[in-house]
């Protein structure tokens, strides 16, 4: 019989304490590889939500006078890293007759052809065009009208009409990155030399390869042009998607991250619960002539066995668990439900980390069962917490805090990414469970007298159970710190996000119905503002309209930064479609008035600029100094946005027209808008969509990305349950003998069971507290660290339900998994409870 | 007749256990000098506190000395590292604890055969060894049986093989009887005695109980850490 017979032995005499060691090591693989499955589900989810909203990612080059430029003005961009096609594009108003219909429609005019190949416009049937008399139409166009490929339309353009061939009908989805409202698509050159306009283009757009750095080639690609062009990341298309999708991924990045280190942490306890139970086997073999060496490799050995077969079961489980969760993140983002992608790695690298965390959580408790003093070892009497272990602890637990909040400074000052506060925020929570121990036996005792009367002897004994063993208490309490601060602080973080961009958007569209300029979006044309006038007056000239604000949209820089110069008519009557910080309402709108602007949040970090600053602005090559007033929260665009009165913008920039009409109906009349509204988007080449559509479209995103964040939070409290569940067994199992003792001195069964839960509810109310407050700093160090991206501060509102849900759910975990051990335990017959080692 | 040559000798050996300050530092054994011949059974005997049992843990290398030395067949084993020190315990010190210390998960044969297996031995000479010295202690037919299924007089006997099953140089066996009735430790007390006599074996015993005190070749009564009296007439400091 050798070291690895006397482990099976143990493991065999002792299945449950065994299997307890594999099932966290199981627990916490398959936590990590359904954790990172369902991540990079919502990533790709994201992904594919963004693709829904703004097409395929692109960055635009533009005239810096926001007039049409000669194509072949744009400089070779094709080779720049990240840049999969330049596409230019040509949009024309148009009319389209089929049949008796005659019908307002915007032709895009591109090399269709190409684009096909690339893969970067989809045919739902038929071909592209490639002569002079043939066409492409939006598949739901074509759909509604009955039109199928082969048939003929009568295409009426500036320069003649020509009766066109449909060779193909374009997915809608496919459209809709470039083509911005258009539903016919012709080759560029035809549609060109129908026009008046030759080899002149409104844009090209430069498509990048997914997962590129934007910015990165946005800088690289500005670099080549020349000085009459611009590059922009197109403005207002994805820009809320954007924020929102960036938030989101950064609380991602934190519940993936908190939910491992709670894996892990779960990992180290159960293998130092499961040596430290063995305490005094260990010190025998020791005092047989076992050497340190020998016991120490008798406990990695088993730790690496364990470890290893918990993770073949994790593995199997997390890839089970993986599917259906993917399948609920897909869904909650109304996306479609591919494969669950699995990257290659993930498997083995869980696998690998859990039999290296086992071995390494072994490590420090085997290194103390063979440094205890040989007679302290072979003690009934559990084994007091080195002073030593007490003061490391403490040290570290500064340590850790110090880094955290560091890493947080560090953020504050542009030092450190915004990502890097995922890795402060997992350091301070381990700061945190290093401090439990410190917290956690006042606060016990404390609560302990809050236990009523009639179960005064049981609360007393459950109170001094949890007192003699400070560490092992701190680390079961450990797993739930980690698991109600995890619930409390990203649940915080999440919905104040949310309702800090739901706030935000409330306020910027506030009106029944919004038109938007399809084509050139984002460019406030000179030329067009005649044209502009026009809608507006059209738009208020319609029964049933209280209110028409226009929206200017251009593209300008400051201090060489892009940004996005927004026009807006402001009316007196409707409230103002801001959000300042620092400053009244009354006092931006009377700095709006004075020909001032206001300037986002973003924008100004990114600049550096100042409430007071004068700014020189350059819009449509021309420019001019503005002050800024104030600053706003502003989601456009990043919130890199420049806000101004259209008056002002018109005298200062020559921003005329008006890219987007928010209509406001008389109370009761907003339906009977519809009609006349859709009659003035078709002839001005507008988008309509009523308010609730587009809250709809908003909604969707955000309750989508929500959604897949719960999904993982759920996952992560599953995770965090079985943890405790799995630690308060051990915890329970190892108290076995003590538990016979005080049956052998006449305590009741029941009196016992009771006993043992009353110790597991304190210990989840101690650890509840405590988890609270980490997940209120967790909470604040989050939304701390999504200022970078938003630009202004988030307000922490602590929501009671949001609390109380999860401390329940911590007491109700802590209350079964005791209960449940207990009474097994319970059973056993008092001989056999007295001997257990 | 001559007195066996020594085996196990201390000098000045001195035990304090410190409470964290001066005060209330406690002086366990205060400085004992005593020398034990081969086939010698000593009974250490005194009352609860008086210093037996740290003595006997001092000498089997459990705990380090304050001060002083423990010489084992001329080992000084304070000079020895924690390795060292294990490997002596192994291989030339037999222990036999109040409550048996028998790991639960193991057969008796086992348990028996573990200090050889600690000490890299076949699993053959394991188990050669295993069964002899239980055949010395009259458990070979308990071999197969788990501690829990043994009474606490097999037990301690099973205890005792697996103390011998080294043919270490000394037996230390700290209140060998302390949990068992007075048939069984007759019968434990009995087994020590033939070992002396029919195997030359060194035994240390440290009992409160005089009946088995009187058993020993020899008593030595420790009071307030320091050796009262020795029946051998060792010196007293």
């Amino acid at each position: 019989m050798n070291l690895r017979g006397l482990l099976i032995r143990q493991w065999m005499r002792r299945p449950g304490r065994a299997l307890a060691a594999a099932l966290s090591v199981a627990v916490a693989v398959g936590a990590a590889v359904a954790t990172w499955a369902a991540a990079d589900a919502s990533r790709v989810g994201y992904k594919r939500l963004t693709e829904a909203v703004a097409g395929v990612p692109t960055i635009d080059v533009t005239a810096r006078d926001g007039k049409r430029f000669d194509a072949s003005a744009v400089p070779r961009v094709v080779d720049v890293p990240g840049v999969r096609a330049v596409v230019p594009l040509f949009y024309r108003p148009s009319l389209l007759r089929v049949g008796e219909s005659r019908l307002r429609e915007v032709a895009v005019g591109v090399d269709v052809a190409a684009l096909v190949s690339a893969g970067l416009l989809t045919l739902e049937s038929g071909e592209p065009c490639r002569e002079d008399d043939e066409v492409v139409l939006d598949a739901t166009l074509a759909k509604g009208l009955g039109l199928a490929v082969g048939d003929e339309v009568l295409f009426f353009a500036r320069r003649r009409v020509a009766r066109m061939r449909v060779t193909g009908l374009a997915a809608t989805d496919s459209l809709r990155w470039f083509a911005e409202g258009a539903t016919v698509v012709a080759d560029i050159q035809v549609l060109e030399s129908m026009s008046l306009s030759t080899a002149e283009v409104d844009r090209v757009r430069v498509v990048l390869a997914a997962d590129v750095d934007r910015e990165g080639v946005l800088a690289a690609v500005a670099q080549r042009l020349p000085e009459a062009l611009v590059a922009e990341v197109p403005a207002g298309r994805a820009s809320l998607a954007d924020d929102v999708l960036h938030s989101a991924n950064l609380g991602l990045d934190f519940v993936t991250a908190l939910t491992l280190a709670m894996a892990w942490f779960i990992v180290g306890n159960a293998m130092l619960m499961n040596v430290a139970e063995r305490r005094r086997g260990l010190t025998l073999i020791r005092v047989l002539g076992g050497t340190g060496r020998q016991v120490r490799r008798l406990v990695t050995v088993e730790a690496a066995i364990l470890g290893a077969l918990g993770a073949a079961v994790g593995a199997v489980a997390g890839l089970a668990a993986a599917a259906p969760i993917s399948a609920g993140i897909a869904r909650a983002l109304q996306t479609r439900a591919g494969d669950v992608v699995v990257h290659p790695l993930l498997v083995p690298v869980a696998v690998a980390l859990g039999v290296v965390i086992a071995v390494a959580a072994a490590w420090w408790p085997a290194r103390q069962a063979t440094s205890v003093d040989l007679l302290e070892g072979l003690s009934v009497l559990p084994a007091k917490p080195p002073r030593e272990s007490m003061r490391v602890l403490l040290v570290a637990a500064l340590l850790l805090s110090l880094v955290a909040f560091g890493c947080e400074l560090a953020m504050a000052f542009g030092f450190l990414p915004p990502r890097a506060s995922v890795v402060s925020g997992v350091v301070l929570l381990l700061a945190f469970v290093a401090f439990t121990p410190f917290f956690l036996i006042p606060l016990v005792r404390i609560l302990g007298r809050l236990v009523p009367s009639r179960w005064r002897i049981e609360g007393r004994l459950a109170v001094e159970q949890i007192v003699r063993q400070p560490i092992r208490t701190a680390l079961t309490a450990g797993v739930l710190v980690v698991a109600v601060s995890n619930g409390i602080g990203l649940g915080h973080a999440i919905r104040d996000s949310v309702d800090d961009v739901l706030g935000w958007y409330g306020k910027m569209l506030r009106a029944d119905w919004v038109l938007t300029q399809a084509g050139a979006l984002s460019v406030s044309r000179q030329d067009r503002g005649a044209a502009s006038r026009e809608m507006e007056a059209e738009a208020r000239g319609l029964d049933g309209v209280a209110d028409v604000e226009g929206i200017g949209v251009a593209t300008g820089r400051i201090s060489g930064q892009v940004c996005v110069v927004i026009a807006r008519d402001l009316p007196s009557a409707l409230p103002l479609p801001l959000v300042p910080v620092d400053a009244t309402e009354a006092d931006v709108r009377q700095a709006l008035e004075r020909g001032e602007a206001v300037a986002g949040t973003v924008l100004a970090q990114r600049t550096g600029l100042k409430v007071g600053d004068d700014v020189i602005v350059e819009v449509f090559g021309r420019k001019t100094p503005v002050r800024v007033a104030a600053l706003v929260v502003d989601y456009t665009s990043g919130g890199a946005s420049l806000v101004l009165r259209r008056d002002a913008a018109r005298r200062l920039f020559g921003m005329e027209a008006a890219d987007v009409l928010l209509v406001t109906a008389v109370e009761g009349r907003s339906p009977a808008l519809r009609e006349p509204l859709e009659a003035i988007a078709r002839k001005h080449s507008m988008f309509l969509r009523s308010f609730g559509e587009l809250r709809g479209f908003i909604d969707r995103i955000v309750s989508g990305v929500v959604g897949s964040l719960w999904s993982i939070l759920g996952l992560g409290f599953v995770v965090g349950s079985l943890g405790v569940a799995n630690t308060v067994t051990m915890s329970v199992l190892e108290q076995q003998r003590s538990l016979g003792l005080l049956r052998a001195v006449g305590m009741r069964r029941g009196q016992v069971v009771g006993m043992v839960v009353l110790q597991s509810v304190l210990l989840g109310a101690a650890a509840g507290i405590v988890g609270l407050v980490a997940g209120v700093t967790t909470a604040l160090f989050i939304q701390f660290a999504s200022q970078p991206l938003l630009g202004h501060p988030l307000a922490l509102h602590i929501r009671p339900g949001v609390v109380v849900a999860n401390l329940l759910a911590a007491l109700a975990v802590t209350a079964l998994a005791a209960w449940l051990p207990a009474r097994r335990a319970v059973k056993l017959e008092l001989l056999e409870a007295l001997s257990t080692e | 007749m001559h007195a066996p040559p020594p085996i196990l000798r201390t000098e000045r050996l001195e035990k304090t256990f410190s409470g964290g300050d001066a005060e209330s530092a406690v002086a366990a054994v205060g400085g004992v000098d005593f020398q034990v011949g081969r086939g010698e059974f000593v009974a250490v005997t005194g009352a609860s506190g008086s210093g037996k049992s740290t003595l006997l843990h001092m000498l089997g290398g459990i705990t380090r000395p304050t001060a002083g030395r423990v010489l084992l067949e001329g080992v000084d084993l304070a000079t020895l590292d924690d390795d060292a020190l294990a490997a002596i315990r192994r291989r030339r010190i037999g222990f036999v604890f109040q409550r048996y210390n028998l790991l639960p998960e193991l057969s008796l044969l086992e348990n028996v055969s573990l200090p050889l297996a600690l000490d890299g031995a076949t699993p053959a000479r394991c188990e050669a060894a295993a069964r002899a010295a239980l055949e010395a202690v009259g458990m070979a037919h308990r071999g197969s049986h788990r501690p829990d299924e043994l009474s606490g007089g097999e037990q301690q006997r099973g205890a005792i093989a697996r103390a011998l099953v080294t043919d270490p140089a000394v037996v230390l066996a700290d209140e060998p009887t302390g949990a068992l009735d007075s048939a069984n430790s007759a019968r434990v007390v009995e087994l020590l005695q033939r070992l002396v006599a029919e195997r030359q074996q060194t035994v240390i015993l440290v009992t409160h109980d005089p009946a088995v005190a009187a058993a020993a070749g020899r008593i030595v009564r420790m009071q307030d850490g320091l050796i009262h009296t020795d029946s051998a007439g060792t010196p007293r400091p």
